[in-house]
C-alpha cells in the first residue's frame, strides 16, 4: 500500500467497511423501492379519491425523507469515508477513474433529495397531479442514482479488458455485470421498499389497513420473486473464477457457524419476506409491525449475505486483475519481488525507521502493508493463530511460497495477494510472525 | 532528516484539466459552505434564542427552525461535491491525514447523525422548552464538532513535515492534529465565520420580510462574530508555517492582496452592521453589511486555497501540473445532467412557491 495503514486490532479495519455499507446499502435501496412504492400507492389512492390513504402517504413520505437524509446520505459518507481509510490507495483509483460518474450521481442525488423536501414541505400548496409528479419524479431520481453508482460497484468486480486498455470511464462503467446487477439490485430495492411499506402499514388503523397492505404485499412479492430470478442470472454474469470462488466457500461452509450463516441470509432474503407477503395478502387485519420489522431486519441481513458474496467474488483483488486487496496494482508486483518493497514504499519506510529499523519493525511494515487489508495480529482472522504451530522456517517458506505468480506453485494465488517483496523481505515477514507467538 | 512519507500520485490521467477541477472545487465549496453557515449556524442561533424564550424569541424560531433540518441536508448533499475534488487533486495528502487520524475522522459520521437527529427533535419537538431549547444546543454542537473533525484531516493533511512523528505517536489513529498550532484558531475562526454568515442571512430575512427583531438580532450576531476574529483571526495569521505566513505578509503577492481585501470587506462590514443594528434603523441599512460580509467570505475561501497550494508548493506538490486527458464524453452527460437538474429545481420551486389551492385536496 502506497499509503499509511490504518491498524485496527482485534476487529480489523474491513470489518468497518462492512458495518456501515450493511447499514448504508439497506437504506440506499430501501429508499429506492420505498419511492417507487409510494408513487404507485399514491397514483392508486388518487384514482380512488381516498383522502386517508393520501394523508398516510404523507406521513410515509416524512419518514422517507427523515430516513433518507439522517442515515441515508450520512451513511453513504460513511462508507466513503471508511474506503479511504481501509484502503486509501483503492479509494483514489476508483476516484481517478470514476470521478465524473460520481459527480453525475451527486447531481441526481441532489434532485432526490429536492423532490422529497418539496413534496414534504409544500404538500398543501401542490395539487394533486403535482404531488403525484413529484412522487414519481423521486422514485425516478432514486432509481438513476442507484443506475450510476452501480456501474462504479460493479467495475471493482469486472472491469474487463476494455478499460484496462482504454481507462475510459464509460468502458469500465457498462462492464460484463453491470446489467445483471443493476436488475438485482433493483429488485432488492422493491423487496425492501415493500417490506418497509408492510411495516408502516401494519401498524394502520384497520380501516386503511387491508387498503394498504394488500397491494403492498404484491408489490413485494414481485420483488422478492424477481430478485431471486435476476440473482441467479447475476451470478451467471460473474467472472469464472469469481463463480468457482463463490461456490468454493459455498461448499465449505461445512462449520455450523458457517452453515447457519448461509441459512440465515436464504431466510432473510427470500423465505421469511414471502410468509409475510402472504400473511399481509391473505389476513391484513392479524398482521402486526414488530414482525413485519423483523421481517425488514431479516431482509436487510440477507442482503448482506448478497454483498459478502460479491466481496468473496473479488478475492484476492479489490479491484479484479487490476488492484489487489492490499492496495498493490498487479503491474507493480514484478517490480516489488525484484527490487523489494521496502524501497519504494515511503510509508513502510517510515514506519519501520520509527520502530529503530531493526528486521522485526522492516517484517511488522511489511506485514503493515501486505496483509493488515484483511487479517488482524490476534483478532479476526488472526495472524497470530494462523501461524500458532508453524516454526520460523515454516512462515519463510510459506511467505516465500507466496511470491510465486504460478498457481501450480502458489495454491493461495485464487484468495490472496501475492507477497510483494524479494527473498530477504520474505524472510524478514516470517521473522515478524514468528515473533506473534511471544506477544 | 527523512523526506516527509508523500505518496505517490494514482497512475490514471484526471478527466479534466486541473485548472477546471479546481474552479468546480470552489464553486461546490462556496455552495456547501453557505449551506453550512445556513444549516449549522442558523440551528445555533435558533436554540439559542429557544434557550432565551422570549415571546420575539420564540416567534423567531417558530417561523424559521422548521427550514433548518432541509438546509443541513442540503449541507450534507452539497459537501459531497468538493469533498470528492478535493480527494481527487490532493489524494495523496488527504488520504494519508484522514488514515493518520482515522478515529476522529470516522467519528464525523456519527456526530453527524446524532447532530442531525436532535435537529430534528429540535424542530418537531413538543417537550417541554428547555428539553426543546437543550436538543436545539446539543444538535448544533454536534454539528459543529462535525467541522472540528475536517479542520484536523485538513490542517493535517497541509503539513507532510508532521506526519511521521504523528504516526509514531498514533499507529491506530486516535490522534487529533494537536502538534498542529492552526487547529484550534482554525476552528475558532471557522465557527465565527459560521455564526457571523448565519446572522448575516438572518438579517437578510429580517429585511426582506420586514421582521424588524430577525434584522436586529440577525446583525448583533454578525457583529459579535465578526468582532471576535479580531482574535481568532490573528492567533490564526500568527501560527500559520513560515513560508504561508512569509505569503501572507508580503504585500505584493496574491494571497495577501486576498487577505487584506477580505479583512477590509469585513471590518467594512462590522462597522456598517453597528449603525444598521440599531432600533429605527431602516430595514435597507442591512444590505451593504450584508454584501460586503459575504464579499469577505468569497475571498476568505479564495485565500483559504492559495493558502493550500503555497502550504504543499513547500513539499514540490504543484496541483496545476498534473497530468490530464479531458473526457469530454463524460462532461457532456455531466453537463445534461446538470442542466435535468436545473430545470427541475425551477419547475419543483414554482411549485413549492405557487398561491395554495383554497380548500385542500382530497382530505
Amino acid at each position: 500500500m502506497n499509503h499509511p495503514v490504518w491498524d485496527l486490532p482485534l476487529l480489523g479495519s474491513g470489518w468497518i467497511i462492512g458495518i456501515i455499507s450493511i447499514i448504508h446499502v439497506s437504506i440506499a435501496h430501501l429508499v429506492v423501492g420505498a419511492g417507487i412504492w409510494l408513487a404507485i400507492m399514491e397514483g392508486r389512492a388518487q384514482r380512488a379519491a381516498d383522502g386517508d390513504l393520501q394523508a398516510w402517504l404523507r406521513s410515509r413520505a416524512k419518514a422517507l425523507l427523515w430516513l433518507s437524509s439522517i442515515f441515508g446520505a450520512a451513511t453513504g459518507v460513511g462508507i466513503w469515508v471508511a474506503i479511504g481509510l481501509v484502503n486509501p490507495t483503492a479509494t483514489q483509483h476508483l476516484i481517478r477513474a470514476f470521478v465524473m460518474g460520481w459527480a453525475i450521481e451527486w447531481l441526481i442525488f441532489a434532485g432526490e433529495m429536492a423532490t422529497l423536501i418539496v413534496l414534504v414541505r409544500a404538500y398543501d400548496r401542490l395539487k394533486p397531479r403535482q404531488r403525484l409528479v413529484l412522487y414519481w419524479l423521486y422514485a425516478f431520481c432514486a432509481w438513476l442514482s442507484l443506475v450510476v453508482i452501480n456501474g462504479i460497484i460493479t467495475f471493482m468486480l469486472s472491469p474487463g479488458k476494455g478499460w484496462t486498455a482504454s481507462h475510459a470511464m464509460w468502458d469500465g462503467f457498462f462492464n460484463a455485470t453491470y446489467l445483471p446487477s443493476l436488475l438485482l439490485r433493483t429488485f432488492v430495492a422493491l423487496a425492501l421498499g415493500g417490506l418497509w411499506g408492510l411495516a408502516a402499514g401494519g401498524s394502520s388503523n384497520p380501516t386503511l389497513k387491508s387498503r394498504i397492505l394488500k397491494p403492498t404485499a404484491l408489490f413485494t412479492l414481485a420483488g422478492v420473486l424477481l430478485a431471486a430470478a435476476s440473482g441467479w442470472y447475476y451470478f451467471q454474469s460473474f467472472p469464472p473464477a469469481a463463480r468457482e470462488l463463490v461456490l468454493g466457500n459455498l461448499k465449505g461452509a461445512t462449520s455450523l457457524a458457517q452453515g447457519f450463516r448461509w441459512a440465515l441470509w436464504g431466510l432473510g432474503a427470500f423465505l421469511v419476506p414471502g410468509l409475510l407477503v402472504l400473511w399481509a395478502f391473505f389476513a391484513p387485519q392479524t398482521f402486526r409491525r414488530p414482525v413485519a420489522l423483523l421481517g425488514l431486519l431479516l431482509a436487510c441481513w440477507g442482503f448482506g449475505g448478497f454483498e459478502w458474496i460479491r466481496e468473496v467474488a473479488r478475492k484476492p483483488f479489490v479491484i479484479r486483475d487490476v488492484m489487489y486487496s492490499n492496495g498493490i496494482r498487479v503491474e507493480q508486483v514484478a517490480g516489488y519481488l525484484k527490487d523489494g518493497f521496502l524501497p519504494q514504499n515511503a510509508w513502510a519506510r517510515t514506519f519501520a525507521a520509527s520502530k529503530g529499523d531493526t528486521d522485526l519493525a522492516k517484517g511488522e511494515a511489511l506485514l503493515r502493508s501486505q496483509c493488515l487489508a484483511c487479517h488482524t495480529r490476534d483478532g479476526y482472522r488472526s495472524l497470530k493463530a494462523l501461524t500458532a504451530s508453524n516454526s520460523e522456517g515454516d512462515n519463510v517458506a510459506f511467505i516465500q511460497a507466496l511470491r510465486e505468480l504460478d498457481p501450480a506453485l502458489n495454491p493461495y494465488l485464487d484468495r490472496m495477494p501475492p507477497f510483494a517483496g524479494t527473498e530477504q523481505e520474505a524472510e524478514l515477514l516470517g521473522k515478524y510472525l514468528g515473533s506473534l507467538k511471544a506477544k | 532528516m527523512l523526506l516527509p512519507p508523500i505518496p505517490s500520485p494514482d497512475p490514471l490521467l484526471l478527466p479534466l484539466p486541473p485548472v477546471a477541477l479546481k474552479a468546480l472545487l470552489l464553486v461546490t465549496f462556496t455552495l456547501h459552505l453557505m449551506a453550512v453557515n445556513l444549516g449549522v449556524g442558523g440551528s445555533l442561533i435558533m436554540a439559542v434564542h429557544a434557550w432565551r424564550g422570549k415571546p420575539e424569541d420564540r416567534d423567531l424560531v417558530r417561523r424559521l427552525a422548521p427550514l433548518l433540518p432541509a438546509a443541513v441536508t442540503f449541507a450534507i448533499t452539497l459537501g459531497i461535491a468538493p469533498l470528492l475534488f478535493v480527494q481527487l487533486t490532493y489524494g495523496p495528502f488527504f488520504y494519508t491525514a484522514s488514515v493518520l487520524t482515522a478515529v476522529p475522522w470516522l467519528a464525523l459520521i456519527f456526530l453527524l447523525m446524532a447532530g442531525y437527529g436532535l435537529l430534528y427533535r429540535f424542530v418537531g419537538s413538543a417537550a417541554a422548552p428547555a428539553i426543546h431549547a437543550t436538543s436545539g444546543i446539543l444538535g448544533s454542537l454536534l454539528l459543529l464538532s462535525v467541522g472540528l473533525m475536517l479542520v484536523n484531516v485538513t490542517t493535517l493533511s497541509l503539513r507532510p513535515d508532521l506526519w511521521a512523528a504523528h504516526a509514531a505517536a498514533s499507529p491506530h489513529g486516535l490522534r487529533m492534529n494537536t502538534a498542529d498550532p492552526t487547529l484550534w484558531p482554525r476552528y475558532l475562526h471557522m465557527v465565527a465565520g459560521i455564526a457571523a454568515v448565519a446572522g448575516l442571512l438572518l438579517a437578510g430575512w429580517g429585511a426582506w420580510r420586514r421582521h424588524a427583531y430577525a434584522r436586529r438580532v440577525g446583525l448583533l450576531w454578525f457583529i459579535v462574530a465578526t468582532a471576535s476574529q479580531a482574535a481568532w483571526g490573528t492567533w490564526l495569521l500568527v501560527r500559520q508555517p513560515d513560508p504561508v505566513f512569509g505569503l501572507l505578509m508580503n504585500t505584493t503577492t496574491a494571497p495577501s492582496l486576498m487577505m487584506w481585501i477580505s479583512i477590509t470587506c469585513g471590518g467594512l462590514a462590522l462597522f456598517m452592521a453597528i449603525p444598521a443594528s440599531q432600533a429605527g434603523a431602516p430595514a435597507k441599512a442591512v444590505w451593504a453589511p450584508f454584501g460586503l460580509g459575504l464579499a469577505a467570505v468569497l475571498g476568505m475561501i479564495l485565500l483559504r486555497d492559495q493558502a493550500r497550494d503555497a502550504s504543499l508548493a513547500a513539499f514540490g506538490f504543484h496541483p496545476e501540473a498534473l497530468p490530464h486527458k479531458t473526457d469530454w464524453l463524460s462532461l457532456g452527460v455531466f453537463g445534461l445532467t446538470l442542466v435535468g437538474l436545473v430545470v427541475l429545481l425551477i419547475v419543483i420551486l414554482r411549485w413549492a412557491t405557487q398561491p395554495a389551492p383554497s380548500a385542500p385536496a382530497a382530505e
